[in-house]
Protein backbone atom coordinates (compact mmCIF):
# COMPACT_ATOMS: atom_id res chain seq x y z
CA UNK A 1 0.00 0.00 0.00
CA UNK A 2 1.23 3.10 -1.18
CA UNK A 3 -0.57 6.43 0.19
CA UNK A 4 0.55 10.07 -0.79
CA UNK A 5 -1.16 12.87 0.38
CA UNK A 6 -0.40 16.36 -1.56
CA UNK A 7 2.80 15.67 -2.67
CA UNK A 8 4.88 18.00 -4.26
CA UNK A 9 7.93 18.59 -5.97
CA UNK A 10 9.61 21.48 -7.15
CA UNK A 11 12.87 21.92 -8.71
CA UNK A 12 13.52 25.49 -8.65
CA UNK A 13 10.47 27.31 -10.77
CA UNK A 14 9.65 24.46 -12.03
CA UNK A 15 6.75 21.95 -10.70
CA UNK A 16 7.35 18.79 -11.43
CA UNK A 17 4.52 16.68 -9.05
CA UNK A 18 1.87 19.16 -8.07
CA UNK A 19 0.36 18.80 -4.97
CA UNK A 20 -0.50 14.67 -5.94
CA UNK A 21 -3.00 12.36 -4.36
CA UNK A 22 -3.21 8.77 -4.74
CA UNK A 23 -3.40 5.09 -2.80
CA UNK A 24 -1.88 2.09 -4.92
CA UNK A 25 -3.63 -0.88 -3.39
CA UNK A 26 -2.21 -4.20 -3.04
CA UNK A 27 -3.13 -7.36 -5.13
CA UNK A 28 -3.26 -5.05 -8.03
CA UNK A 29 -1.10 -3.78 -10.98
CA UNK A 30 -1.23 0.10 -10.60
CA UNK A 31 0.21 1.99 -13.99
CA UNK A 32 1.65 5.09 -13.84
CA UNK A 33 0.56 6.51 -17.00
CA UNK A 34 2.16 10.04 -18.18
CA UNK A 35 3.87 11.43 -21.28
CA UNK A 36 7.29 12.29 -20.36
CA UNK A 37 8.52 14.76 -17.90
CA UNK A 38 4.64 14.16 -16.36
CA UNK A 39 6.22 13.08 -13.10
CA UNK A 40 6.05 9.78 -12.62
CA UNK A 41 9.81 8.87 -12.13
CA UNK A 42 10.24 12.27 -9.65
CA UNK A 43 7.33 10.37 -7.92
CA UNK A 44 8.69 7.19 -7.63
CA UNK A 45 12.12 8.48 -6.78
CA UNK A 46 10.20 10.28 -3.76
CA UNK A 47 8.04 7.42 -2.42
CA UNK A 48 11.72 5.58 -1.61
CA UNK A 49 13.43 8.69 -0.64
CA UNK A 50 15.70 9.36 -3.29
CA UNK A 51 14.39 12.52 -3.42
CA UNK A 52 12.97 14.93 -0.87
CA UNK A 53 9.41 15.99 -1.57
CA UNK A 54 8.88 19.77 -1.26
CA UNK A 55 5.78 19.83 0.25
CA UNK A 56 3.36 16.53 1.58
CA UNK A 57 4.14 13.00 1.96
CA UNK A 58 4.19 9.67 0.83
CA UNK A 59 4.15 6.73 3.16
CA UNK A 60 4.62 2.61 2.17
CA UNK A 61 2.90 0.53 4.27
CA UNK A 62 1.76 3.31 6.88
CA UNK A 63 5.30 5.16 7.08
CA UNK A 64 7.87 6.82 5.12
CA UNK A 65 10.19 4.57 3.17
CA UNK A 66 13.29 5.35 5.34
CA UNK A 67 11.85 4.62 8.71
CA UNK A 68 11.16 0.43 8.41
CA UNK A 69 13.24 -1.53 9.84
CA UNK A 70 13.99 -3.22 6.41
CA UNK A 71 13.25 -1.09 3.75
CA UNK A 72 14.15 -4.00 1.51
CA UNK A 73 11.82 -6.07 2.67
CA UNK A 74 8.97 -3.42 2.36
CA UNK A 75 9.99 -1.98 -1.16
CA UNK A 76 11.62 -2.88 -4.30
CA UNK A 77 12.90 -0.63 -7.01
CA UNK A 78 13.73 -0.61 -10.18
CA UNK A 79 14.20 3.07 -10.82
CA UNK A 80 16.58 3.68 -13.14
CA UNK A 81 18.48 0.40 -15.04
CA UNK A 82 21.81 2.46 -14.94
CA UNK A 83 22.30 3.02 -10.98
CA UNK A 84 24.89 0.52 -11.38
CA UNK A 85 29.00 1.02 -11.00
CA UNK A 86 30.11 -0.18 -14.15
CA UNK A 87 33.23 -1.37 -12.98
CA UNK A 88 31.57 -4.33 -10.82
CA UNK A 89 30.04 -7.68 -11.99
CA UNK A 90 26.20 -8.01 -11.79
CA UNK A 91 26.63 -11.03 -9.39
CA UNK A 92 28.87 -8.87 -6.90
CA UNK A 93 26.29 -5.65 -7.42
CA UNK A 94 23.60 -7.75 -6.04
CA UNK A 95 25.46 -9.31 -2.89
CA UNK A 96 26.93 -5.89 -2.05
CA UNK A 97 23.15 -4.92 -1.74
CA UNK A 98 21.92 -7.96 -0.32
CA UNK A 99 24.56 -7.51 2.32
CA UNK A 100 23.08 -4.09 3.84
CA UNK A 101 19.71 -5.93 5.26
CA UNK A 102 21.70 -9.27 5.99
CA UNK A 103 20.20 -11.66 2.95
CA UNK A 104 21.84 -14.87 1.89
CA UNK A 105 23.85 -14.78 -1.19
CA UNK A 106 21.66 -18.13 -2.01
CA UNK A 107 18.99 -15.40 -2.27
CA UNK A 108 21.04 -13.66 -4.95
CA UNK A 109 21.59 -16.34 -6.46
CA UNK A 110 18.04 -16.94 -7.18
CA UNK A 111 17.07 -13.66 -8.33
CA UNK A 112 19.64 -14.10 -10.87
CA UNK A 113 18.08 -17.50 -11.62
CA UNK A 114 14.43 -15.59 -12.05
CA UNK A 115 15.51 -13.05 -14.13
CA UNK A 116 17.32 -15.33 -16.74
CA UNK A 117 21.12 -13.61 -15.88
CA UNK A 118 23.29 -16.38 -15.33
CA UNK A 119 25.74 -16.52 -18.24
CA UNK A 120 26.64 -12.89 -17.61
CA UNK A 121 26.03 -12.59 -13.56
CA UNK A 122 29.76 -12.49 -13.29
CA UNK A 123 30.14 -10.14 -16.26
CA UNK A 124 30.85 -6.35 -15.26
CA UNK A 125 28.00 -4.56 -15.73
CA UNK A 126 29.48 -1.48 -17.61
CA UNK A 127 29.52 -3.84 -21.33
CA UNK A 128 25.04 -4.91 -20.17
CA UNK A 129 22.56 -4.09 -23.01
CA UNK A 130 19.49 -1.84 -21.45
CA UNK A 131 17.81 -5.22 -21.67
CA UNK A 132 20.14 -7.11 -19.32
CA UNK A 133 20.41 -4.00 -16.82
CA UNK A 134 16.79 -3.87 -16.58
CA UNK A 135 16.91 -7.60 -15.81
CA UNK A 136 19.65 -6.76 -13.08
CA UNK A 137 17.39 -3.88 -11.68
CA UNK A 138 14.19 -5.98 -11.48
CA UNK A 139 16.68 -8.79 -9.71
CA UNK A 140 17.65 -6.16 -7.32
CA UNK A 141 14.30 -4.95 -6.86
CA UNK A 142 13.31 -8.39 -5.63
CA UNK A 143 15.70 -9.44 -3.42
CA UNK A 144 14.36 -8.40 0.01
CA UNK A 145 11.06 -10.41 -1.68
CA UNK A 146 9.29 -7.41 -0.94
CA UNK A 147 5.72 -6.75 -0.21
CA UNK A 148 5.74 -3.78 -2.70
CA UNK A 149 7.46 -3.39 -6.10
CA UNK A 150 8.18 -0.52 -7.74
CA UNK A 151 9.14 -0.29 -11.61
CA UNK A 152 9.90 2.78 -13.80
CA UNK A 153 9.67 2.23 -17.24
CA UNK A 154 10.74 -1.85 -17.07
CA UNK A 155 9.74 -2.54 -20.22
CA UNK A 156 12.29 -0.27 -21.44
CA UNK A 157 15.09 -2.18 -23.71
CA UNK A 158 13.78 -5.17 -23.25
CA UNK A 159 13.33 -7.61 -26.78
CA UNK A 160 9.91 -8.92 -26.82
CA UNK A 161 9.86 -11.98 -25.16
CA UNK A 162 11.40 -9.84 -22.01
CA UNK A 163 8.38 -7.75 -22.38
CA UNK A 164 6.25 -10.22 -21.93
CA UNK A 165 8.20 -12.11 -19.22
CA UNK A 166 7.80 -8.57 -17.57
CA UNK A 167 4.07 -8.13 -17.79
CA UNK A 168 3.53 -11.82 -16.48
CA UNK A 169 5.50 -11.21 -13.53
CA UNK A 170 3.87 -7.79 -12.71
CA UNK A 171 0.83 -9.83 -13.05
CA UNK A 172 1.86 -12.10 -11.06
CA UNK A 173 3.35 -10.50 -8.15
CA UNK A 174 0.07 -8.56 -7.74
CA UNK A 175 -1.69 -12.07 -7.74
CA UNK A 176 0.22 -12.90 -4.57
CA UNK A 177 -0.82 -9.98 -2.99
CA UNK A 178 1.72 -7.45 -3.49
CA UNK A 179 1.35 -4.00 -4.24
CA UNK A 180 2.54 -3.18 -7.70
CA UNK A 181 3.29 0.09 -9.18
CA UNK A 182 4.75 0.19 -12.54
CA UNK A 183 4.97 3.62 -14.92
CA UNK A 184 5.34 3.46 -18.32
CA UNK A 185 4.17 5.89 -21.51
CA UNK A 186 3.12 3.50 -23.72
CA UNK A 187 -0.55 3.40 -23.16
CA UNK A 188 -0.73 -0.52 -25.06
CA UNK A 189 1.60 -2.16 -22.39
CA UNK A 190 -0.76 -0.55 -19.71
CA UNK A 191 -3.84 -1.72 -21.39
CA UNK A 192 -1.89 -5.32 -20.76
CA UNK A 193 -0.75 -5.54 -17.86
CA UNK A 194 -2.58 -2.73 -15.35
CA UNK A 195 -6.12 -3.35 -13.31
CA UNK A 196 -5.81 0.27 -12.42
CA UNK A 197 -4.49 3.15 -14.01
CA UNK A 198 -3.58 6.93 -12.30
CA UNK A 199 -2.99 9.00 -15.41
CA UNK A 200 -0.31 11.65 -14.65
CA UNK A 201 0.30 15.39 -17.05
CA UNK A 202 2.33 18.01 -15.51
CA UNK A 203 2.94 16.91 -12.34
CA UNK A 204 -1.00 16.37 -11.66
CA UNK A 205 -3.54 13.39 -11.37
CA UNK A 206 -5.80 13.46 -14.23
CA UNK A 207 -7.24 10.14 -13.84
CA UNK A 208 -6.88 7.92 -11.31
CA UNK A 209 -9.55 4.60 -12.17
CA UNK A 210 -10.17 0.78 -13.33
CA UNK A 211 -8.65 0.52 -17.29
CA UNK A 212 -12.15 -1.13 -17.53
CA UNK A 213 -13.79 2.58 -16.42
CA UNK A 214 -11.00 4.48 -18.51
CA UNK A 215 -11.20 2.55 -21.97
CA UNK A 216 -14.86 2.51 -20.81
CA UNK A 217 -14.71 6.43 -20.68
CA UNK A 218 -14.00 6.76 -24.64
CA UNK A 219 -16.93 4.62 -25.70
CA UNK A 220 -17.19 1.77 -28.12
CA UNK A 221 -19.34 1.28 -31.33
CA UNK A 222 -20.25 -1.51 -33.08
CA UNK A 223 -19.34 -1.75 -36.88
CA UNK A 224 -21.95 -3.46 -39.31
CA UNK A 225 -21.65 -4.95 -42.60
CA UNK A 226 -24.49 -5.98 -44.34
CA UNK A 227 -25.04 -5.52 -48.51
CA UNK A 228 -28.71 -4.58 -47.31
CA UNK A 229 -26.99 -2.05 -44.93
CA UNK A 230 -30.05 0.33 -45.48
CA UNK A 231 -32.75 -2.01 -43.92
CA UNK A 232 -30.71 -2.54 -40.38
CA UNK A 233 -30.12 1.21 -40.72
CA UNK A 234 -33.53 1.87 -40.74
CA UNK A 235 -34.69 -0.04 -37.97
CA UNK A 236 -31.82 1.71 -35.74
CA UNK A 237 -33.67 4.57 -35.86
CA UNK A 238 -34.16 5.48 -32.05
CA UNK A 239 -32.88 9.11 -30.12
CA UNK A 240 -30.25 7.24 -28.35
CA UNK A 241 -28.69 5.41 -31.21
CA UNK A 242 -26.49 7.04 -33.53
CA UNK A 243 -25.88 5.62 -36.96
CA UNK A 244 -22.84 6.54 -39.44
CA UNK A 245 -22.53 5.20 -42.32
CA UNK A 246 -19.16 4.47 -43.18
CA UNK A 247 -19.61 3.44 -46.74
CA UNK A 248 -22.74 1.69 -49.29
CA UNK A 249 -22.28 -1.66 -47.28
CA UNK A 250 -20.81 -0.70 -43.58
CA UNK A 251 -22.21 1.68 -40.90
CA UNK A 252 -20.71 1.85 -37.33
CA UNK A 253 -23.46 2.10 -34.62
CA UNK A 254 -22.90 4.06 -31.03
CA UNK A 255 -25.49 3.18 -28.78
CA UNK A 256 -26.57 -0.44 -29.44
CA UNK A 257 -25.47 -3.64 -28.53
CA UNK A 258 -24.30 -5.96 -30.75
CA UNK A 259 -26.64 -8.43 -29.63
CA UNK A 260 -29.42 -6.23 -30.43
CA UNK A 261 -28.33 -5.48 -34.03
CA UNK A 262 -27.97 -9.18 -34.53
CA UNK A 263 -31.12 -9.24 -33.59
CA UNK A 264 -32.86 -7.01 -35.60
CA UNK A 265 -31.03 -8.20 -38.60
CA UNK A 266 -32.67 -11.90 -38.13
CA UNK A 267 -35.77 -10.47 -37.54
CA UNK A 268 -35.50 -8.78 -40.60
CA UNK A 269 -34.00 -11.58 -42.62
CA UNK A 270 -31.13 -9.63 -43.76
CA UNK A 271 -27.48 -11.41 -44.57
CA UNK A 272 -24.98 -9.83 -42.05
CA UNK A 273 -20.71 -9.83 -43.28
CA UNK A 274 -19.85 -8.63 -39.93
CA UNK A 275 -20.92 -7.41 -36.24
CA UNK A 276 -17.47 -6.41 -34.72
CA UNK A 277 -17.41 -4.78 -31.27
CA UNK A 278 -14.81 -1.95 -31.53
CA UNK A 279 -13.49 -0.88 -27.93
CA UNK A 280 -12.09 2.46 -27.54
CA UNK A 281 -8.32 2.48 -27.15
CA UNK A 282 -6.35 3.80 -24.36
CA UNK A 283 -4.65 5.48 -26.42
CA UNK A 284 -7.68 7.42 -27.55
CA UNK A 285 -8.64 7.51 -23.65
CA UNK A 286 -5.12 8.86 -22.72
CA UNK A 287 -4.91 11.04 -25.23
CA UNK A 288 -8.28 12.84 -24.81
CA UNK A 289 -7.12 12.87 -21.01
CA UNK A 290 -3.18 14.21 -21.59
CA UNK A 291 -4.27 16.47 -24.24
CA UNK A 292 -3.67 19.94 -22.57
CA UNK A 293 -0.80 17.99 -20.02
CA UNK A 294 1.75 17.13 -23.03
CA UNK A 295 4.84 19.08 -22.12
CA UNK A 296 6.60 18.55 -25.07
CA UNK A 297 4.61 18.56 -27.99
CA UNK A 298 5.54 17.46 -31.69
CA UNK A 299 5.43 19.92 -34.58
CA UNK A 300 2.32 19.28 -36.21
CA UNK A 301 3.34 18.87 -39.68
CA UNK A 302 7.29 18.86 -39.78
CA UNK A 303 7.19 15.15 -39.30
CA UNK A 304 10.73 15.04 -37.25
CA UNK A 305 11.05 12.78 -34.60
CA UNK A 306 9.70 13.13 -31.20
CA UNK A 307 11.00 16.00 -29.47
CA UNK A 308 9.62 14.14 -26.34
CA UNK A 309 13.09 14.27 -24.61
CA UNK A 310 12.62 11.70 -21.82
CA UNK A 311 13.37 13.37 -18.38
CA UNK A 312 15.86 10.31 -17.91
CA UNK A 313 18.18 12.20 -20.60
CA UNK A 314 17.18 15.64 -19.38
CA UNK A 315 18.28 14.85 -16.11
CA UNK B 1 -5.75 -10.30 -22.18
CA UNK B 2 -4.95 -13.10 -19.56
CA UNK B 3 -3.17 -15.48 -22.69
CA UNK B 4 -1.09 -12.52 -23.60
CA UNK B 5 0.23 -12.04 -19.92
CA UNK B 6 1.27 -15.74 -19.51
CA UNK B 7 4.81 -15.63 -19.80
CA UNK B 8 6.30 -19.04 -20.60
CA UNK B 9 9.84 -17.82 -18.56
CA UNK B 10 7.17 -17.07 -15.57
CA UNK B 11 8.74 -18.68 -12.79
CA UNK B 12 7.63 -18.37 -8.50
CA UNK B 13 8.81 -15.52 -7.88
CA UNK B 14 9.20 -16.53 -3.59
CA UNK B 15 11.62 -19.35 -3.66
CA UNK B 16 12.90 -18.72 -0.22
CA UNK B 17 11.63 -16.25 2.32
CA UNK B 18 14.39 -14.27 4.04
CA UNK B 19 12.11 -13.14 6.93
CA UNK B 20 14.92 -12.29 9.24
CA UNK B 21 16.72 -10.13 7.19
CA UNK B 22 16.70 -6.03 8.73
CA UNK B 23 19.13 -3.33 7.79
CA UNK B 24 21.83 -3.21 9.74
CA UNK B 25 25.15 -1.15 10.40
CA UNK B 26 27.10 -4.89 10.17
CA UNK B 27 25.26 -5.37 7.30
CA UNK B 28 25.99 -1.74 5.93
CA UNK B 29 29.85 -2.79 6.40
CA UNK B 30 29.71 -6.02 4.92
CA UNK B 31 28.15 -4.29 1.96
CA UNK B 32 30.75 -1.68 1.24
CA UNK B 33 33.54 -4.28 1.84
CA UNK B 34 32.40 -5.75 -1.06
CA UNK B 35 32.06 -2.75 -2.57
CA UNK B 36 35.82 -2.25 -1.77
CA UNK B 37 37.07 -5.42 -3.01
CA UNK B 38 35.43 -6.10 -6.02
CA UNK B 39 35.93 -2.80 -8.56
CA UNK B 40 39.59 -3.36 -9.53
CA UNK B 41 40.20 0.18 -9.85
CA UNK B 42 40.77 -0.19 -5.96
CA UNK B 43 43.03 -3.29 -6.56
CA UNK B 44 45.09 -1.39 -8.75
CA UNK B 45 45.65 1.46 -7.11
CA UNK B 46 46.48 -0.23 -3.49
CA UNK B 47 49.24 -2.70 -5.51
CA UNK B 48 50.97 0.22 -7.08
CA UNK B 49 50.67 1.89 -3.58
CA UNK B 50 52.63 -0.62 -2.02
CA UNK B 51 54.71 -1.41 -5.08
CA UNK B 52 55.88 2.55 -5.76
CA UNK B 53 56.63 2.56 -1.45
CA UNK B 54 59.38 -0.27 -2.09
CA UNK B 55 60.44 1.29 -5.39
CA UNK B 56 61.19 5.13 -4.05
CA UNK B 57 62.75 3.62 -1.22
CA UNK B 58 65.31 1.20 -3.19
CA UNK B 59 65.76 4.01 -5.65
CA UNK B 60 66.95 6.27 -2.76
CA UNK B 61 69.67 3.44 -0.96
CA UNK B 62 70.71 3.03 -4.58
CA UNK B 63 71.08 6.43 -5.42
CA UNK B 64 72.31 7.73 -1.69
CA UNK B 65 76.14 8.83 -1.75
CA UNK B 66 78.15 6.87 -0.16
CA UNK B 67 79.40 9.03 2.12
CA UNK B 68 76.32 9.99 3.41
CA UNK B 69 75.28 6.53 4.61
CA UNK B 70 78.55 6.32 6.35
CA UNK B 71 78.40 8.92 8.70
CA UNK B 72 74.45 7.46 9.56
CA UNK B 73 76.29 4.41 10.19
CA UNK B 74 78.31 5.84 12.91
CA UNK B 75 75.83 6.49 15.06
CA UNK B 76 72.55 4.85 16.09
CA UNK B 77 70.11 7.37 16.09
CA UNK B 78 71.09 8.64 12.52
CA UNK B 79 70.58 4.98 11.57
CA UNK B 80 67.18 5.17 12.62
CA UNK B 81 66.30 7.99 10.72
CA UNK B 82 68.03 7.06 7.51
CA UNK B 83 65.88 3.59 7.15
CA UNK B 84 62.94 5.55 7.99
CA UNK B 85 63.28 8.20 5.32
CA UNK B 86 64.10 5.60 2.82
CA UNK B 87 60.96 3.28 3.80
CA UNK B 88 58.56 6.22 3.85
CA UNK B 89 60.09 8.68 1.10
CA UNK B 90 57.07 6.98 -1.36
CA UNK B 91 54.34 8.75 1.15
CA UNK B 92 55.36 11.00 -0.61
CA UNK B 93 53.97 10.16 -3.90
CA UNK B 94 51.64 7.96 -2.35
CA UNK B 95 49.22 10.71 -0.67
CA UNK B 96 48.82 11.14 -4.04
CA UNK B 97 47.39 8.04 -4.77
CA UNK B 98 45.53 7.67 -1.48
CA UNK B 99 44.20 10.70 -2.60
CA UNK B 100 43.00 9.78 -6.10
CA UNK B 101 41.71 6.85 -4.61
CA UNK B 102 39.52 8.17 -1.49
CA UNK B 103 37.81 10.57 -3.74
CA UNK B 104 37.15 8.05 -6.07
CA UNK B 105 35.58 5.51 -3.36
CA UNK B 106 32.80 8.29 -3.02
CA UNK B 107 32.62 10.09 -6.30
CA UNK B 108 32.60 6.83 -8.39
CA UNK B 109 29.29 5.92 -6.71
CA UNK B 110 27.98 9.43 -7.42
CA UNK B 111 29.37 9.10 -11.39
CA UNK B 112 27.61 5.83 -12.24
CA UNK B 113 24.76 6.00 -10.72
CA UNK B 114 25.74 3.36 -8.29
CA UNK B 115 24.71 5.98 -5.62
CA UNK B 116 20.99 5.46 -5.81
CA UNK B 117 20.99 1.92 -5.50
CA UNK B 118 22.69 2.07 -2.48
CA UNK B 119 20.80 4.89 -1.02
CA UNK B 120 17.29 2.93 -1.65
CA UNK B 121 18.92 -0.13 0.80
CA UNK B 122 20.28 2.34 2.93
CA UNK B 123 17.81 4.96 3.01
CA UNK B 124 19.05 6.67 6.12
CA UNK B 125 21.89 7.45 4.07
CA UNK B 126 24.90 8.51 6.79
CA UNK B 127 25.13 4.79 7.36
CA UNK B 128 26.75 4.36 4.09
CA UNK B 129 28.95 7.34 4.38
CA UNK B 130 30.14 5.98 7.92
CA UNK B 131 30.80 2.88 6.75
CA UNK B 132 32.46 3.55 3.63
CA UNK B 133 35.06 5.79 5.65
CA UNK B 134 35.65 3.46 8.66
CA UNK B 135 36.57 0.74 5.96
CA UNK B 136 38.16 3.27 3.31
CA UNK B 137 40.36 4.36 6.26
CA UNK B 138 41.31 1.01 8.25
CA UNK B 139 42.09 -1.06 4.51
CA UNK B 140 44.56 2.47 3.77
CA UNK B 141 45.96 2.00 7.02
CA UNK B 142 47.36 -1.68 6.95
CA UNK B 143 47.78 -1.62 3.02
CA UNK B 144 50.29 1.28 3.94
CA UNK B 145 51.36 -0.58 6.83
CA UNK B 146 52.80 -3.36 4.74
CA UNK B 147 53.77 -0.78 2.25
CA UNK B 148 56.24 0.43 4.80
CA UNK B 149 57.26 -2.76 6.31
CA UNK B 150 57.83 -4.10 3.01
CA UNK B 151 59.81 -1.12 2.02
CA UNK B 152 61.77 -1.31 5.20
CA UNK B 153 62.39 -5.12 4.65
CA UNK B 154 63.78 -4.57 1.44
CA UNK B 155 65.62 -1.61 2.28
CA UNK B 156 67.30 -3.07 5.48
CA UNK B 157 69.81 -5.44 3.74
CA UNK B 158 70.89 -2.70 1.23
CA UNK B 159 71.29 -0.08 4.05
CA UNK B 160 73.25 -3.08 5.85
CA UNK B 161 75.44 -3.29 3.09
CA UNK B 162 76.46 0.39 3.17
CA UNK B 163 77.34 0.18 6.76
CA UNK B 164 73.70 1.49 8.02
CA UNK B 165 71.91 -1.27 10.63
CA UNK B 166 68.98 0.06 12.03
CA UNK B 167 66.67 -1.80 14.66
CA UNK B 168 62.86 -2.39 13.99
CA UNK B 169 62.03 -2.44 17.73
CA UNK B 170 63.63 0.96 18.31
CA UNK B 171 60.82 3.18 18.82
CA UNK B 172 62.43 5.80 16.25
CA UNK B 173 62.01 3.56 13.68
CA UNK B 174 58.44 1.48 14.00
CA UNK B 175 56.89 4.73 15.71
CA UNK B 176 57.26 6.86 12.38
CA UNK B 177 56.66 3.58 10.14
CA UNK B 178 52.97 3.24 11.83
CA UNK B 179 53.42 7.34 11.70
CA UNK B 180 53.64 7.19 7.50
CA UNK B 181 50.74 4.27 7.32
CA UNK B 182 48.22 6.49 9.75
CA UNK B 183 49.17 9.52 7.51
CA UNK B 184 48.09 7.75 4.37
CA UNK B 185 44.80 6.62 6.49
CA UNK B 186 44.46 10.05 7.30
CA UNK B 187 44.74 12.18 3.98
CA UNK B 188 43.04 9.69 2.33
CA UNK B 189 39.67 10.24 4.57
CA UNK B 190 40.85 14.02 3.84
CA UNK B 191 40.36 13.50 0.13
CA UNK B 192 37.44 10.91 0.76
CA UNK B 193 34.90 14.04 2.03
CA UNK B 194 35.99 16.12 0.09
CA UNK B 195 34.86 13.49 -2.80
CA UNK B 196 31.77 13.25 -1.07
CA UNK B 197 31.20 16.76 -0.35
CA UNK B 198 31.75 17.94 -4.45
CA UNK B 199 30.34 14.36 -5.78
CA UNK B 200 32.01 14.39 -8.87
CA UNK B 201 35.20 12.67 -9.36
CA UNK B 202 37.40 15.60 -11.66
CA UNK B 203 36.51 18.04 -8.84
CA UNK B 204 37.19 16.47 -6.21
CA UNK B 205 40.35 14.95 -7.12
CA UNK B 206 41.85 18.16 -8.53
CA UNK B 207 40.32 19.81 -4.79
CA UNK B 208 42.17 16.99 -2.66
CA UNK B 209 45.22 17.06 -4.86
CA UNK B 210 45.18 21.24 -5.07
CA UNK B 211 45.26 20.92 -0.97
CA UNK B 212 48.64 18.71 -0.99
CA UNK B 213 50.29 20.35 -3.92
CA UNK B 214 49.22 23.60 -4.40
CA UNK B 215 48.05 25.15 -1.93
CA UNK B 216 51.19 24.69 0.28
CA UNK B 217 53.21 26.38 -2.55
CA UNK B 218 50.64 29.43 -3.24
CA UNK B 219 51.04 30.09 0.78
CA UNK B 220 54.55 30.01 0.54
CA UNK B 221 54.77 33.18 -1.88
CA UNK B 222 52.69 34.81 1.24
CA UNK B 223 54.82 36.90 3.05
CA UNK B 224 52.76 37.62 6.34
CA UNK B 225 52.81 35.39 9.28
CA UNK B 226 49.98 34.23 9.30
CA UNK B 227 50.42 32.24 5.89
CA UNK B 228 53.43 30.76 7.84
CA UNK B 229 51.65 29.90 10.46
CA UNK B 230 48.83 28.54 7.77
CA UNK B 231 51.22 27.26 6.30
CA UNK B 232 52.36 24.86 9.38
CA UNK B 233 48.50 23.64 9.79
CA UNK B 234 48.39 22.12 6.20
CA UNK B 235 47.19 18.76 6.17
CA UNK B 236 49.95 17.85 4.20
CA UNK B 237 52.62 20.18 6.62
CA UNK B 238 51.18 19.15 10.03
CA UNK B 239 50.89 15.23 9.40
CA UNK B 240 54.89 14.89 7.62
CA UNK B 241 55.59 14.65 11.15
CA UNK B 242 53.91 11.31 11.75
CA UNK B 243 56.79 9.71 9.59
CA UNK B 244 59.33 12.39 8.90
CA UNK B 245 59.20 13.91 12.29
CA UNK B 246 60.22 17.42 13.06
CA UNK B 247 57.66 20.21 12.19
CA UNK B 248 56.02 22.29 14.96
CA UNK B 249 53.65 19.72 16.08
CA UNK B 250 54.33 16.71 18.69
CA UNK B 251 53.00 13.60 16.53
CA UNK B 252 49.72 13.40 18.49
CA UNK B 253 48.71 17.27 18.02
CA UNK B 254 49.61 16.51 14.04
CA UNK B 255 46.91 13.84 14.36
CA UNK B 256 44.15 15.93 16.19
CA UNK B 257 44.89 18.59 13.18
CA UNK B 258 44.20 16.05 10.63
CA UNK B 259 41.30 14.84 12.85
CA UNK B 260 40.37 18.32 12.25
CA UNK B 261 40.61 18.49 8.65
CA UNK B 262 38.54 15.68 7.81
CA UNK B 263 36.36 16.87 10.08
CA UNK B 264 36.26 20.23 7.75
CA UNK B 265 34.56 18.39 5.31
CA UNK B 266 32.91 15.64 7.04
CA UNK B 267 30.67 17.85 8.27
CA UNK B 268 28.98 19.65 5.49
CA UNK B 269 29.05 16.30 3.96
CA UNK B 270 27.22 14.67 5.92
CA UNK B 271 24.47 17.71 6.31
CA UNK B 272 24.63 17.82 2.50
CA UNK B 273 23.97 14.16 1.84
CA UNK B 274 21.08 14.01 3.90
CA UNK B 275 19.55 16.77 2.13
CA UNK B 276 20.53 16.65 -1.13
CA UNK B 277 18.64 14.56 -3.68
CA UNK B 278 20.25 11.51 -4.78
Amino acid sequence: MIEATSLTKRYGARTAVDSVDFTVRPGQVTGFLGPNGAGKSTTMRMIVGLDRPTSGRVTVNGRPYAEHRAPLREVGALLDAKAVHTGRSARNHLRAIAATHGIPVRRVDEVIGLTGLESVARKRVGGFSLGMGQRLGIAAALLGDPATLILDEPVNGLDPEGVLWVRGFARQLAAEGRTVLLSSHLMSEMALTADHIIVLGKGRVVANAPVADILGSTGGFVRVRSPRIDEIAGRLGQPDITVTSVDATTIEVRGARAEAIGDVAAALGVPLHELTLVQGSLEDAYLSLTRDEVEYRTGALTGEPAAAVTEEVAR
Amino acid sequence: MSAATTAPATARVTLQPVPDARLRFTGILRSEWIKLTTLRSTVWAYAILIALQIGMGALLVLTQPQELTAAAGADPAAAAQAAVQVSTLGILFNQLVISVLGVLVITGEYGTGQIRSSLTAVPTRLPVLWAKALLFGVTSFVVGLVSVLASYAVTWPMLQAKGVESDLADVEVWGHLVGAAGYLALIGLVAFFIGALLRHTAGGIAAAVGLLLVVPSVISFIAADWASVLADWLPGSAGQTLFFGGGVFEPWQSVLVMLGWIALFAVPAAILMRRRDA
